[in-house]
């Protein structure tokens, strides 16, 4: 039988591979995906709160979880316009050649 | 664990490793979008289908695009001089990754309500998230349209060309 504790610990091993692709990875645009499989991790943990929840009628991961999408996907449209900009101007989306603001 | 758990697990985790570790980035976008497949599919076995149409229709659909858009406009199909296995930056993440993972295994493993089994009839249809989303959510889900509407024009602003003003 499923129980939580294997969806949680799912989430968990996703959320922590997100997190080590941004960290590594130099692409701005891998950073960025990394991030989006950060936010789908805690999407699938609220889903699954909500799931063994002894009030599922409330909805409240289903609604968590939709307005986590959209705000995910806002944010990776004002990201890539970034990343496109970026590119533009230092001809390069390696993250780490932008330190003009380093002292 | 039944069947299909088992086999939506190795999907999105084989599909998230890839992503992050992939050096051609169409591969790397490709293995995201195997991966958001995966999460929508975890939704389906959740009893959340409208949750899981909506990760199709928003990742699938809309970002996985966008990534594509955004690799062929910098012209950036494989992104050379990334860092090696074992260099001191994967080790640096690694070792990152490992703390954050400890700590949530272990307060996963340390809630006696992480056992519980999960209960039987737990749906959600369409209707009745409209209905809680027009009553209960509504100050939140006009905060989330704003900032949609916000995210839109900003995007359109921050990568518009520069006018010139040659006359």
């Amino acid at each position: 039988m499923t129980t939580l504790a294997h969806f949680q610990i799912l989430a968990s091993l996703l959320f922590v591979i997100g997190l080590f692709g941004a960290v590594t990875r130099r692409n701005a645009i891998v950073v960025l995906l990394s991030i989006e499989i950060m936010f789908n991790a805690a999407n699938l943990s609220l889903v699954a709160f909500w799931r063994y929840s002894p009030h599922p009628e409330q909805l409240s991961g289903v609604m968590f979880a939709i307005f986590g999408i959209t705000i995910a996907a806002a944010e990776a449209a004002v990201g890539l316009a970034l990343v496109i900009v970026i590119y533009r101007y230092y001809k390069s989306i390696e993250v780490d050649g932008m330190r003009s603001l380093k002292g | 664990m039944d069947t299909a758990f088992i086999i939506l697990s190795l999907i999105t985790v084989a599909g998230a490793v890839w992503a992050v570790t992939l050096r051609n980035l169409i591969h790397a976008v490709l293995s995201l979008v195997l991966f958001f497949f995966g999460i929508a599919g975890f939704f389906f076995y959740l009893n959340a289908d409208f949750v899981g149409w909506v990760q199709i229709l928003v990742y699938v659909g809309a970002v996985a695009i966008l990534a594509i858009f955004a690799v062929m406009l910098t012209h950036n199909l494989t992104a050379e001089d990334e860092p090696g296995f074992f260099s001191l930056r994967w080790l640096t993440g690694m070792a990152i990754a490992a703390t954050v993972g400890a700590v949530l295994w272990f307060a996963i493993r340390s809630n006696a309500a992480m056992s519980q089994t999960a209960p039987a009839g737990v749906a959600s249809n369409v209707a009745d998230i409209g209905r809680k989303m027009m009553t209960d959510w509504v100050v939140p889900f006009e905060v989330v349209s704003l900032l949609l509407t916000a995210a839109m024009i900003g995007a359109i602003v921050i990568a518009m060309e520069q006018i010139s003003h040659r006359k």
